[in-house]
């Protein structure tokens, strides 16, 4: 027996010792485990994929049992965005070149200018203490560790593992990931209503606040065949003096082909959105992620619920500017000095990825330093 | 050679792993997908726990930490820690089996449940030790609810089939 004790005593010694010591070296970001990972996963992808097969009849009949409502409801609403979508897509999509176009003119990054990767997810974490999931591309497409992963919602994640022919991207939602953001907030607008028939006295007049929308003026360059930005809203412009109209966009100084003093043209501060930085925080899948660290600014106001959060870029930050994250769902103000928390809902859906993009824009963060 | 190789694919552990592996691409992709309350079943913790009940405490340990081990290939956590936790789990299921005087099917059942339920707390426990943040929430106990009830009613399959897989290599000639 107390052989037998001594030996059983040894053995679980000996297995503490080696997960210590597993534990130690992965964190410490040893290769040999990451190389261990990458050789299991090719001889265990195989048998995962023949399961799956075996496995699927079952999964879609438990599907069937417990999502059925869920999929019709959402078919409907899908159908829906769809008829609403179709119209706005194409004015989108020239609005967005038109936007690109306009930043390289002045120097500026853009997305367009970041290659990318599209691929598919897999499968996600099969813990549940980990919010990850698994694209099927890996460092065969340039895919390295630290790049932002989209989808056409907006942005997922961060790749945190890549292997050959696959990668894991850590979502959004994790408690381990933070991104430096921007909250465009539209800003508050005086206007003053007077009553016709009386007269303008502090008695008669009422100030309300009111929301407005900003219209830049645009120029009208599309790569767009047949389409013309603004065409069926063109806003005109009078030339003091003459009385008559142009076109918005061939007056002024940015007029083509035409050097001028002043390449940039800059609408009237009161009419920009007002952005904020902030950072943004996962929370784990129950809850939703938080933007911290947003200055309590009088110029900034209060930040409105809808406000669309963009990631702000930077040469620290994860990702580059501009990658839509989400809207602010709810404001959570503090007291003096202290800016508001702010939670924001994701623009895309984390319970269902399909096809995403991998920026193969690595921040400098995330790039391994040389000894 | 090929008699040693022989006598390797005939031990008991190389067919532990075996079953592991099947155990582990079921993990990945039918229960991964199937989660009732939100709660992903753990079946490689089932394989653990149920290694421990059907050969005691110190095989347990061993097969519990080669399942965790297992485990940890798929896992973005740090590699060792699954291992840790199942090799307890595996500990644990054999030596609480050791207290009951006259085994029944409910008994093991009642003990795959309290090591599942242990397994399942001690995880987000280590996460957290190894750095992890915002992995000790409420949440928790719904895991361990769940996984708990799920393991101690799938117990007696998978004790019948780890008998199975870690016989002794003297009983299976």
């Amino acid at each position: 027996m107390a052989g037998y004790s001594f030996t059983r005593r040894r053995a679980i010694l000996l297995l503490s010792l080696t997960s210590v010591l597993l534990i130690t070296l992965d964190l410490r970001g040893s290769s040999v485990t990451n190389f261990a990972r990458s050789a299991f996963g090719v001889v265990f992808r195989p048998i995962e994929s023949a399961t799956r097969v075996v496995t699927r009849p079952i999964q879609n009949t438990w599907n069937g049992i417990t999502h059925y409502n869920s999929v019709v409801d959402e078919n409907r609403r899908l159908r829906d965005l769809v008829a609403y979508d179709e119209g706005a897509t194409v004015s989108a999509i020239a609005s967005v070149r038109e936007a690109q176009e306009l930043l390289a003119l002045n120097g500026l990054p853009t997305l367009a200018g970041i290659s990318s990767c599209t691929a598919q997810v897999v499968g996600q974490s099969p813990s549940n203490f980990a919010q990850t999931v698994e694209l099927n591309r890996g460092s065969e497409c340039g895919i390295k560790v630290g790049m932002p992963v989209l989808n056409a919602a907006g942005m997922i994640g961060k790749v945190t593992d890549v292997y050959s022919k696959r990668a894991v991207v850590m979502l959004i939602t994790d408690p381990g990931y933070s991104l430096a953001v921007k909250v465009v907030n539209t800003p508050p607008t005086t206007t003053t209503t007077t009553i016709p028939g009386q007269s303008t006295d502090s008695s008669s007049s009422t100030t309300t606040t009111t929301t407005t929308t900003t219209t830049i003026p645009r120029t009208t360059t599309s790569t767009i065949k047949g389409f013309t930005p603004g065409g069926t809203i063109a806003s005109t412009t009078s030339i003091a003096g003459t009385g008559s109209t142009s076109p918005t966009g061939t007056v002024g100084p940015n007029q083509p082909g035409k050097n001028t003093n002043s390449p940039i043209t800059v609408p009237a501060g009161a009419d920009l959105p007002l952005r904020e930085t902030g950072a943004l925080e996962g929370r784990g899948l129950s809850k939703r992620p938080i933007v911290r660290f947003v200055e309590n600014q009088p110029r900034f106001g209060s930040v409105a619920v809808g406000s669309p959060i963009i990631s702000a870029g930077g040469a620290t930050s994860l990702a580059p500017p501009d990658i839509v994250v989400g809207t602010v769902s709810r404001v959570v103000k503090r007291t003096g000095t202290l800016g508001p928390i702010l939670e924001v809902k994701l623009s895309a859906n984390l319970d269902s990825l399909n096809f995403v993009r991998v920026l193969l824009y690595q921040p400098l963060t995330e790039r391994p330093s040389v000894p | 050679m090929i008699d040693r190789l022989v006598v390797i694919a005939e031990a008991r552990y190389t067919r532990l792993v075996l079953v592991g592996l099947l155990f582990l691409s079921l993990q990945t992709t039918i229960f991964n997908e199937m989660r009732p309350f939100g709660v992903c079943l753990q079946v490689m913790l089932l394989l653990a726990a149920s290694s421990g009940l059907a050969k005691g405490s110190q095989t347990g340990a061993m097969a519990g930490f080669i399942v965790g081990l297992l485990y940890d290939m798929v896992l973005t956590t740090p590699m060792g820690l699954c291992a840790a936790v199942f090799g307890i789990v595996g500990y644990l299921a054999g030596y609480v089996h050791t207290f009951v005087h006259e085994s029944t099917w409910w008994s093991r059942m009642l003990a795959a449940l309290g090591v599942s339920a242990i397994g399942m707390f001690l995880l987000p426990v280590a996460f957290t030790i190894t750095g992890a943040e915002g992995v000790l929430t409420p949440h928790v106990f719904v895991v361990v609810i769940t996984v708990a009830i799920f393991n101690a009613a799938l117990s007696l399959p998978a004790e019948w089939l780890c008998n199975w897989a870690i016989r002794d290599e003297a009983t299976m000639r």
